[in-house]
């Protein structure tokens, strides 16, 4: 665990032996920001005269990692030492979230800038036999980059699509190369799989009925079932080949990363199983933070550390029905499945060494917002399409205010008929809707357990996350002027945004095909047990 | 008035800086030791600990100029047993800090209260005092407000603060107003000369605590003394309050206001003593005298993150509190020790710091935290176990990562009924019960490290819960063996013995007349 301070401006002149004189405390925000405002010019003019190459981007995905599950996001057990390490010397984020409760919408997301909704990437997840994927026409932040001579990487769990001769791989939406299981490594029967070493099997049965999850590299099938043990190992060597080649050709690069740690079922090589205290889901999390480590160092020796762009945060939040094993949303409400914070609050991490300066920034962001933040950083055109990020480029250099106004939350399964379950603006969130899940259940909360059936607000849930981020306490609107302001202004905002979105065609309700499953021996029968190679 | 103090201290600044200048350098052997003690902050309140808001940024720095533990806890999930055992080094049912009115109630020092601290009770003070130091306490005492017990006779050689907890306003009839202390008289009232606005929450209070820490720090520098300054703010206690300047600054309301304030106050003392160049010769510890006080929530409660319950309770939430070790030059920065370890342990680590030995004839409960602070033996930690305490009951013992409760307990049905909630939000069946549910033959164990919010119990019929449970019994069995609890101090109460005629209230003009005696068995409902 390490320690995050908020920049601590000390004001040398001012006398400190006297309390009761000082009129007022210090303004840290307002000077810090004065403070950070020469920085970002400094950084500006660093980028325009010094780095005539375009900056490299890593990005980095946790699975089902909660907003508390980190040592600098105050979980008491973890060790994180390398996230908190880059937490320390960049800028943690407290507010920002991700779009959806689940795992594709999420990603969908993220590569796109675009909610869910509009790329079609709903309801719940796509599966291994899924006919559906990202759409290809949608842009991926990688194909946002391509242009501009950027080599692109994808490694660990893709899961948007596999489809009908690997349509929609990442290879077909951008990627150079790929390395990973393109679906959560939940998805194939894992009761005979080793999770631990020596040979401690996997916690469960996972998914019976499919074919056993296989790793691929680019189109092809590598292994199957994939070795757990040796997995994490392999994505930190296709990482340093990467990083290695594209800094020898010196070209910029792009390298995202969605881990399947801390996602069910939890695993670890030998590197870090049984080195933490928190048990199975402690050391599948130490496993990615020694990956990242080993990340950073690639970058330092390779010496683009200075040009590179660091990212980290996660597809959703915890998912509390694994329990002991599960994620940890820390104070927010519920877990992943749930429009609670639990849900969709995430830990955030920006690090860019001597370009982001350290500290805690406070303001609203969002996954959506990396694409237009690294196409500005880049120097690359947006997509011609309806973008739903803003560009965070002066939340990061400059830790300044977020051009952010609003957060929408779609349920796991949005529809045009019930449109948003819920919304922030500034520090209110409005709860349209309220609904449990059962990713959510065994936890004593019963508003966020399956039994939590779909409930309408009128007038809406509405809550301050500043005061009260754990939305116990719903505020009384009724009967005064300033909180009923507050919402007629939430609403008005819904109805422009629910009047603007477009649904796309849903991807996933297009349904599964067996014959769609990767198997390495397509040939072979009994499916699904004989695909094994 | 605040100028002509605010001149004064800065002429005796200079005076003192000069004489720094001229002076050699302290001693390093004997350090001075600074306990920041909070009231009901939580463990989940400071940002380095995931609090979102943006409140703490001098404890973040200090944390990470310093040493965080994650896993300190306090004696008693309520204010008076922690902060006796804190100042004795020895646990509540030791010190006498408790009640056997009823079984395993906390119980604590309202004016009502006839007893306090024992005289047979040796405190942090008076042992330092062998090596010269010089004691102040700033704030709320808590140890009992007659005059045999208060701080200036139990080895403090100045106090600035109150006996008892800042509730009122009362109308001095049924009830007197809490005094005000200096030193061994009482300068006003709370509410009349130390206003608190109840309505709007604005109160001077920490900025005056802030100034007499200072004075005193000052004042030892120039007679070249090692002190000790025991700093226990209460703003972060209900009524919460904070001065003009940070009302309304925090985005959590009141509460925010105050943390925010103790957060400024704390930076502001800590740059002092670089300015003042004692920052390698003094020894700082944050820390809060139990959980956050969730059922004053929600405008006065703070954050336990993600444990489980508050206050009251012997719950991760009532008694796991945020605690950082500062001491530039000694303690290495930005490091984080995950050993076991509770208030008791600052006596006997401070004994260690000063060099003086141990109090021969007395059991202590405390360890002496210095290898691990001076990380002479790294990732060497000890193994010792926390015991969780109500009143006269061992609830809970924590060996390792894991935690068996014997005996479970929020509120009464009756206090729950009522609106009291010590646990809002975090009903876990059979674990959060409202009755006192005994578990001895078979204790309830979660693992703390896979499971910090104590919501899954470990199944009795696992390999892993006769493993652990194997562990913990001797341990039990042994501390239940040895232990010898003393005369319950808190078990009387008495009108006739509140603050009615405190010393100095005669050059005040403020004595009260004090009722005729009418002794009761004091009702402890929690």
């Amino acid at each position: 665990m390490i320690i995050n301070s908020d920049r601590v401006v000390y004001n040398q002149s001012r006398g400190f032996f006297c309390p009761q004189g000082q009129a007022e405390p210090r303004h840290i925000s307002r000077r810090s920001r004065m403070d950070y405002s020469r920085l970002f010019f400094f950084n500006i003019l660093l980028l325009h005269t010094c780095s005539a190459s375009p900056p490299n981007f890593v990005l980095l995905f946790a699975d089902d990692l909660g907003f508390g599950d980190l040592g600098c996001y105050g979980h008491p057990s973890s060790l994180t030492p390398n996230l908190d390490r880059l937490a320390e010397d960049g800028l943690r984020f407290t507010d920002f979230y991700c779009t959806s409760p689940v795992c594709s919408p999420s990603r969908a997301s993220l590569l796109t800038g675009r909610y869910q909704t509009r790329s079609g990437v709903y309801p719940g997840v796509l599966y291994p036999g899924s006919k559906g994927g990202l759409p290809l026409n949608e842009t991926t932040i990688a194909e946002v980059l391509k242009p501009l001579g950027y080599a692109t990487a994808a490694m660990g769990k893709w899961h948007l699509g596999v489809g009908a001769n690997g349509t929609f791989l990442p290879t077909k939406q951008g990627f150079d190369h790929y390395l990973g299981i393109p679906y959560s490594h939940d998805m194939g029967p894992c009761h005979n799989l080793t999770c631990f070493p020596p040979d401690v099997k996997c916690f469960g049965n996972c998914d019976v009925g499919v074919v056993t999850v296989p790793l691929m590299h680019n189109e092809v099938i590598k292994q199957q079932p994939v070795n757990f043990l040796d997995l994490e190992r392999a994505y930190s060597d296709f990482a340093t080949d990467f990083i290695t080649a594209s800094a020898k050709k010196k070209q910029p690069f792009f390298l995202y990363y969605p881990s399947h740690h801390t996602h069910y079922p939890q695993y670890a090589g030998p590197g870090a199983a049984g080195r933490t205290l928190r048990g199975p889901f402690g050391d599948a999390l130490l496993e990615l933070d020694n990956t990242i480590g080993q990340l950073m160092i690639t970058l330092e020796k390779t010496g683009v550390i200075g040009n590179t762009l660091v990212l980290f945060t996660s597809d959703n939040g915890p998912e509390l029905m694994r329990m002991s094993r599960g994620g940890n949303a820390g104070p927010m409400r519920c877990g992943k499945g749930t429009t609670y914070e639990g849900g969709m609050r995430e830990p955030a991490i920006a690090y860019w060494k001597g370009t982001i300066g350290p500290g805690v920034t406070h303001e609203m962001a969002s996954t959506l917002d990396i694409l237009p933040t690294i196409a500005s950083l880049a120097g690359a055109k947006l997509p011609p399409v309806m973008l739903d990020g803003v560009d965070m480029t002066d939340i990061l250099l400059n830790q300044g205010q977020s051009k952010r106004e609003a957060m929408m939350f779609y349920p796991t399964d949005p529809n045009e008929m019930f449109g948003l379950f819920a919304l922030r603006l500034g520090k209110y969130k409005a709860h349209f809707y309220t609904r449990g899940a059962s990713h959510s259940g065994t936890i004593p909360d019963p508003d966020c357990s399956p039994i939590a059936a779909l409930k309408a607000h009128d007038p809406p849930l509405l809550f301050d996350l500043e005061a009260d981020p754990s939305e116990h306490y719903p505020l009384p609107s009724e009967g005064d002027p300033d909180l009923e302001a507050v919402l007629e202004r939430i609403k008005k905002i819904k109805e422009q945004f629910e009047s603007s979105m477009v649904f796309g065609e849903s991807q996933i309700s297009k349904g599964t095909d067996r014959d769609l499953e990767p198997c390495c021996n397509p040939t072979c029968s009994p499916k699904p047990s004989c695909c094994h190679c | 008035m605040a100028v002509v103090l605010c001149s004064q201290t800065l002429i005796l600044f200079w005076a003192i800086i000069c004489c720094a200048l001229t002076g050699k350098p302290g001693n390093v052997l004997s350090p001075n030791i600074i306990i920041l003690l909070m009231d009901d902050m939580g463990w989940g309140d400071l940002g380095v600990f995931g609090q979102p808001s943006k409140e703490t940024p001098n404890l973040d720095a200090m944390a990470a100029q310093g040493m965080l533990f994650p896993n300190f806890y306090s004696a008693n999930p309520l204010c008076s047993p922690s902060r006796a055992a804190l100042l004795t080094g020895r646990l509540p049912v030791r010190n006498g800090f408790y009640t056997t009115n009823a079984h395993a109630r906390n119980a604590y020092t309202p004016q009502e209260i006839v007893g306090g601290i024992s005289k047979d009770e040796i405190l942090l003070p008076q042992m330092l005092k062998k090596k010269g130091y010089a004691s102040k306490i700033v704030g709320k005492w808590h140890l009992g407000h007659r005059p045999q017990y208060l701080p200036l006779e139990k080895g403090f050689d100045e106090w600035f603060g109150a006996p008892n907890c800042h509730f009122g306003p009362y109308n001095n009839s049924f009830r007197p107003n809490i005094p005000v202390y200096k030193n061994r008289e009482m300068v006003g009232r709370f509410y009349e000369e130390f206003q608190i606005d109840r309505k709007t929450g604005e109160s001077n209070l920490t900025q005056i605590y802030l100034e007499e820490a200072f004075d005193f720090i000052l004042d030892q520098i120039e007679m070249q003394r090692p002190f000790f300054l025991y700093w226990a703010a209460d703003a972060t206690h209900a009524p919460v309050y904070a001065s003009k300047p940070f009302l309304g600054k925090s985005q959590r309301g009141r509460y925010g206001d105050a943390v925010m304030e103790l957060d400024d106050s704390i930076g502001r003392l800590l740059k002092a003593l670089r300015f003042l160049n004692i920052e390698n010769n003094t020894f700082v510890f944050f820390t809060s005298d139990n959980g956050a006080a969730l059922s004053s929530g929600p405008h006065e409660s703070g954050s336990n993150g993600p444990f489980l319950c508050g206050k009251e309770t012997t719950f991760e939430g009532g008694m796991r509190e945020p605690a950082i070790a500062w001491w530039p030059g000694h303690i290495k920065e930005g490091t984080v020790s995950f050993q076991l370890a509770n208030v008791m342990d600052l006596f006997t680590t401070s004994l260690a710091l000063a060099g003086v030995s141990p109090p021969n004839d007395t059991t202590l409960d405390g360890l002496n935290l210095t290898p691990v602070l001076l990380n002479q033996d790294p990732g060497a930690l000890q193994n010792r176990p926390i015991f969780y305490y109500r009143g006269n009951e061992l609830m809970a013992v924590r060996l390792g990562q894991y935690k068996a409760h014997y005996w479970t307990w929020s509120n009464s049905w009756k206090q729950f009924k009522t609106g009291i909630n010590f646990c809002p939000g975090q009903e876990v069946p059979g674990v959060t019960t409202h009755e006192q549910k005994e578990h001895t033959m078979q204790p309830i164990i979660f693992h703390l490290g896979r499971d910090p919010g104590e919501k899954f119990p470990i199944s009795v019929l696992s390999e892993e819960y006769q493993d652990a449970l194997s562990r913990i019994s001797p341990v039990v069995e042994q501390h239940k063996k040895t232990l010898t609890p003393s005369v319950p101090q808190l078990n009387m109460c008495d009108v006739a013995v509140m603050n009615w005629a405190p010393a100095g209230c005669e050059k005040l003009g403020k004595c009260l007349n004090v009722p005729k005696s009418a002794p009761w068995k004091c009702d402890w409902p929690h």
